[in-house]
């Protein structure tokens, strides 16, 4: 009995200044334990939401593999309207302006602008929200305090890959909206491949969206091109991926028609994976001796290729993954029976 | 334009200052309506406006092209060739428009025979890469692609359809493939498929485009 009494009494004794300290945590700091319990998919969802919310004028600097490139951007939305002008610093001189999920690049040095609608920039709901819940199986959010970059307060979240298939990101989200405002892509050791930042920023900058479609519009002196496109399947065109790659879904296929290039052969076939953050591309065309010599590997900042021959044809996976992660794609692939 | 230089222009009798400046509006697309008439007088009855048309263009492609200047109006050239042959002395000078002046097609196609990189489509292209290797650090691992028993072949730019360029990286000399180029284009169009694409992926393709139409 006295034994009981005890046991309840020291029992008492360890969980009441627990409980008292747990509740003196919480209740003073709200606001950190909200940020604390983001989940991946939050974060990335209000990432999202900021790009699509905020009008801003600032400069973008891409660092990769120790070189460097940068551009000067305006960003604005209206309503669900976005509108966004690229001007490169760097490099050949391109303005590229998007207007949604249609891109039109001017390239000044050959008189040509391109034309093309990017499926891709429509896609991103679908990517949280499949019933299998992706990116969060295959990654998990941790945050790393705050810095401030290109003059604001940024809240620093670390994606972390669950496995080795694929890379992990650091990004730096401004703390009031979310806009991603640095991002770095990390190899497995946690070893920055690539990184990129806004390195001046005008949030809410008066950008007008009228005066960018306009300039999106003023192709005269230019020929303009639009890539020939055609929708298939894998499946389709007699491809199959004997083994799917932990995370990788299926996401597009398309091929080029050979008229819009005939000098190299037939345009190759575009098969599109993705795990919601990193994506890989599997291009096939057929063998050509002359040209396709020697299987090769090549790794340019986050981006990494290979190449390999698979009978009649010539195979080249590209990929922001492992090396590792772009081999099981090159040998899983395989011709219909 | 002031309406008062645009009412002299009208007169065919104009001073040639104004004739310039009216051209250097029309080449940077600044005229409409009156203006822009009077600019497309000038330029049918007017001599010396065409050739201030054709200097300001070369001028502009000068400033904007990343490769420099290149195929120049042949009237233009003929012109240059003219007062070169009236100024210089004759060995130095006139030496790299020779072909125009002569007007040889013999001396101008064995030139390009034997040039290693076949002429301006390769040297087009070498420009474009080497704005892409700007932006990335280069590593081939391909067995023996930079073995030196290669490299002979590469100099002699093979007749295969392959286009190997070699191009400056930080890490030195590296071998690149024009179909790699394409591909790493076309990957980057489609292939953003991400949930970040919309918040960064876009603006970090769009910064280091890859020069795609370099070749064409």
């Amino acid at each position: 009995m006295n034994l009981k009494l005890l046991r309840l009494l020291a029992l008492a004794g360890c969980t009441l200044p627990a409980v008292g300290y747990v509740a003196a945590q919480a209740t003073p700091a709200p606001a950190a334990s909200a940020v604390e319990s983001r989940s991946i998919n939050d974060w990335l969802m209000r990432m999202h939401e900021a790009s699509r919310k905020r009008s801003y004028i600032g400069t973008f600097v891409v660092s990769s593999g120790g070189a460097m490139s940068s551009a000067k951007i305006w960003h604005v939305c209206e309503g669900d309207q976005q509108m966004e002008r690229v001007e490169t610093l760097t490099g050949a001189p391109r303005s590229i302006f998007r207007h949604n999920d249609q891109v039109v690049t001017f390239m000044p040095d050959h008189k040509v602008v391109r034309s093309e609608k990017r499926e891709s920039l429509g896609m991103f709901p679908q990517l949280l929200q499949s019933a299998d819940g992706r990116i969060a199986d295959y990654y998990k959010v941790k945050q790393e305090g705050a810095e401030r970059v290109a003059g604001v307060e940024a809240d620093i979240v670390l994606l972390v890959p669950k496995d080795s298939m694929r890379f992990g990101y650091r990004v730096w989200t401004e703390q009031k909206k979310g806009l991603v405002v640095k991002l770095q892509t990390l190899d497995t050791d946690g070893k920055v491949l690539e990184q990129a930042a806004f390195s001046e920023l005008q949030l809410d900058a008066p950008v007008k969206m009228d005066k960018l479609l306009q300039m999106m519009g003023k192709v005269d002196g230019y020929r303009v091109e639009k890539p020939v496109l055609v929708k298939t399947t894998a499946s389709a065109e007699g491809w199959v991926l004997k083994a799917p790659v932990a995370g990788f879904k299926p996401m597009s296929c398309y091929k080029r028609p050979a008229t819009a290039n005939p000098a190299p052969g037939e345009e190759p076939l575009q098969w599109i994976f993705s795990d919601g953050l990193a994506s890989v591309s599997i291009f096939v065309e057929p063998f050509d001796r002359q040209r396709h010599e020697r299987e090769s590997s090549l790794s340019m900042g986050a981006t990494q290729t290979i190449t390999r021959q698979l009978d009649a044809y010539w195979v080249t996976v590209m990929g922001e993954v492992p090396m590792a992660t772009l081999k099981l794609f090159a040998n899983g692939l395989e011709r219909k029976k | 334009m002031n309406p008062k230089n645009t009412k002299n222009t009208k007169n065919i009798m104009k001073p040639s200052m104004q004739t310039s400046e009216l051209m250097s509006a029309l080449a940077d697309g600044q005229l409409a309506g009156e203006d822009f008439a009077a600019a497309l007088h000038a330029s049918r009855h007017d001599d010396s406006a065409v050739e201030c048309w054709d200097t300001y263009h070369l001028i502009g492609d000068a400033l904007r092209s990343a490769h420099g200047a290149r195929s120049a109006d042949p009237a233009f050239l003929s012109r240059l060739n003219q007062r070169l042959a009236q100024e210089a002395s004759p060995a130095a000078a006139p030496r790299p428009v020779q072909p125009a002046v002569q007007g040889s097609p013999a001396v101008l196609s064995d030139h390009r025979g034997q040039a290693a990189n076949d002429g301006e489509f390769r040297w087009k292209l070498v420009a474009g890469f080497a704005s892409l290797a700007a932006v990335s650090a280069i590593a081939w691992n391909a067995t023996g692609l930079l073995a030196p028993a290669a490299a002979p072949q590469l100099a002699q730019a093979p007749t295969s359809a392959q286009q190997v360029v070699v191009v400056a990286s930080p890490q030195g000399p590296m071998v690149r493939d024009a179909r790699l180029e394409e591909l790493l284009a076309a990957h980057k169009q489609l292939g953003g498929t991400s949930a970040l694409q919309e918040p960064s992926g876009f603006l970090r393709n769009a910064t280091f485009e890859t020069p795609r139409n370099a070749g064409r």
